[in-house]
């Protein structure tokens, strides 16, 4: 076989390994003792398994480069991440595979993935709220975004419209208010709240107390809640509850219990 | 001076864990006897004589200091933790050792208002720390002080391995336990007996058809009915803790609360009912009681509690702060309090409780004597100590 040979003529598209067209002393098989594996010439084992010898890189420069009259530009206005991400936040993953055997056809290809970030759409509290309860395990806090995979359909397109049909109705549901939703309790709730809850109840109280026995009269629960140290033991104890407990939140919480309460060392 | 010199050098070998709080349910202290012990170091510096806790102050800290024997049996006749009540035996003397937790409660207590209503404080820490020994310490300072002492040693003793379980007569749907109430009502009369004589009840109280306590009478008589009459021991622990709370604000006596193990009172309980049903803690008596007592509706003295995982109930061993063992309820019940935390020893303290078992001679072992071998027991026990005490045993 002469050097420079167009390799893509000898393999355009995917055959049998023909030793005599491979020029490559390539040898396979199991050795018999003291011997070396059989050469290539009429080797069943070279024969039978898939080659892609028709996919070499200058052969794939020039599919490339046929099919580049069909394509058309990338938009010059989208030359960054960020841009592309604020022009089109939803994103869809869809893999494509490829095997050397009798069919095209993948099972795993109708798979579709749909990403979108929460902070592009457009939800008020209520409804976040109501979002992330509704989707469970498909949104991450870190990093707020939602996934969501649709395979129950046999074809990837019908997979794509499911995907956005969920996305439509997820994001119209969590609008709605249910006449049940009131029923909401504290067990329910995702952060802590302290209006209204009993941490706040037995400040008050205790508050409340304190000013009895010193006969100050006349203090209204506004002027308490709207003072400073009430103000600082209400967020101790948010971020208490909230943040789990540490060294620096168990000290501050200390120190604005003693403040609330006068406690002199 | 010496003392501070050996910190400095065994500093290196510091393995201190930062920020757990540990309590020295075990940790005995060891004081010196007042006799001269001839050792071959010099006298020791870290005992002090000074055994009045009001007394104590920042110098006295790492300081064992001596409680009288006498003074043991009436003021902690329960509540001292097992391993400390052996080492009194054994050493024939009982030494506690001044802590910063402790020295912060004492400061708190004496310089808290008893108008206001009576404040909270929590002590927490890792396993095996001080936090029952503090407590000790405090409540040996409130008896000094002649406060009306209501210590419960260990409340996970009223939620679990209760033999009897007696239908409540006076509420139909809690139960009462006359073993644990008739046992504690024993042990209370010891540690007060003169509040009893002072105080007089301020209501008509019927045991059963015949019985009855009548007003103005002294809290003695319903102790005795509690404890002559078994099945009512219960309701006479209901009685004398409904009326101390309210007569505390009087301010004829000063009240205690001083409670071991007070997330017990809001876990879960292993009791069963006749019908095998759980028994949740809420309708044992003896619980809703003492939960009344630790609300702060009440003026007139101070509430210490305790946090313990060792003898609680469905709690992982590795919870010690107060969110994880008291629960959201016990914690809303609780809030507002101040927490104080209980570390492991400092290498002061360490020193100090090593020096005290070397001259008490309970460390036997030859190498134990050497810098090497307390540089060991340092670092095997990390400064806790519970584990400490331990390792010192079969030395």
């Amino acid at each position: 076989m002469v050097v420079d040979q167009d390799w893509s003529s000898v393999y355009p598209t995917a055959a049998a390994f023909k030793p005599a067209s491979v020029p490559l002393p390539v040898r396979m098989g199991y050795p018999v003792k003291r011997g070396v594996p059989p050469p290539k010439e009429g080797n069943l084992e070279l024969m039978k398994i898939p080659n892609f010898l028709h996919l070499t890189p200058p052969a794939i420069k020039k599919h490339c480069a046929a099919l580049k009259d069909f394509c058309t530009e990338w938009p010059s206005a989208l030359d960054s991440d960020e841009k592309c991400e604020q022009h089109f936040p939803i994103e869809i993953e869809t893999v494509d595979y490829v095997s050397s055997g009798i069919s095209i056809r993948n099972p795993k290809a109708r798979v579709v993935t749909l990403r979108v970030k929460l902070s592009d759409l457009n939800l008020d509290d209520h409804a976040k709220k109501k979002l992330i309860k509704l989707v469970g395990e498909r949104y991450c806090r870190e990093t707020d975004v939602l996934t969501i995979t649709t395979d129950r359909c046999p074809l990837r397109r019908q997979n794509y419209d499911y995907s956005m049909h969920l996305l439509t109705v997820l994001y119209h549901e969590s609008w709605k208010t249910e006449k049940w939703e009131s029923e909401k309790s504290e067990e329910d709730m995702e952060e802590y709240i302290w209006e209204n809850s009993h941490s706040q109840k037995n400040a008050l109280d205790t508050l409340l107390q304190i000013k009895a026995s010193e006969n100050v009269s006349n203090v209204t629960k506004e002027e308490l809640l709207a003072s400073e140290v009430v103000k600082k033991y209400r967020n101790s104890v948010i971020a208490l509850k909230n943040n789990g407990e540490t060294e620096s939140n168990m000290s501050q919480y200390k120190e604005s219990v003693k403040k609330l309460l006068n406690i002199q060392a | 001076m010496l003392r501070s010199l050996k910190g400095l050098v065994c500093r290196s070998l510091r393995l201190d864990r930062g920020c757990a709080l540990h309590t020295a349910a075990r940790d005995g202290l060891s004081s010196v006897s007042s006799q001269d012990v001839p050792a071959e170091r010099p006298r020791a510096v870290f005992h002090t004589s000074e055994s009045d806790p009001a007394k104590h102050t920042e110098q006295h800290e790492a300081r064992l200091y001596n409680i009288p024997l006498e003074e043991v049996k009436a003021v902690f006749p329960h509540g001292l933790p097992h391993r400390f009540q052996q080492q009194i035996q054994t050493f024939n003397e009982a030494r506690v050792m001044v802590r910063k937790p402790a020295l912060e409660l004492l400061a708190y207590l004496r310089g808290s208002n008893f108008a206001h209503p009576a404040v909270r404080y929590v002590i927490y820490g890792e396993r095996g720390t001080g936090k029952t020994m503090t407590l000790c310490h405090v409540l040996h300072y409130c008896s000094r002080q002649g406060w009306l002492v209501l210590h419960i040693p260990d409340a996970h003793l009223w939620v679990k391995n209760c033999k009897e379980l007696l239908q409540s007569s006076y509420k139909k749907d809690r139960l009462d336990q006359p073993l644990q109430a008739s046992a504690w009502l024993k042990n209370f009369k010891t540690s007060n007996e003169r509040f009893l004589q002072e105080i007089k009840t301020q209501k008509k109280y019927m045991w059963g058809k015949q019985e009855s306590t009548e007003e103005g009478r002294p809290l003695g008589e319903v102790v005795e009915q509690g404890l002559a009459r078994v099945r009512s021991a219960t309701d006479a622990v209901g009685v004398v803790l409904r009326e101390i709370k309210q007569q505390s604000h009087r301010g004829s006596f000063r009240l205690l609360v001083a409670v071991d193990g007070v997330n017990a009172l809001w876990g879960r309980t292993t009791l069963r009912k006749e019908d095998k049903s759980p028994v949740s803690p809420e309708e044992l008596t003896l619980v809703h009681n003492l939960r009344k007592m630790l609300r702060n509706d009440w003026s007139g003295g101070a509430i210490v509690t305790t946090l313990s995982q060792t003898g609680s109930l469905f709690k992982p061993s590795s919870a010690y702060t107060p969110q994880e063992l008291l629960g959201k309820e016990g914690f809303d019940a609780l809030d507002p309090f101040v927490p104080i935390s209980v570390p492991n020893y400092s290498p002061r303290e360490f020193e100090s409780c090593y020096g005290y078992y070397l001259e008490r001679k309970w460390l036997q072992h030859e190498k134990a004597h050497t810098e090497d071998g307390k540089a060991e027991l340092r670092f095997l026990s990390g400064s806790n100590p519970r584990q400490l005490d331990r390792l010192a045993g079969p030395l």
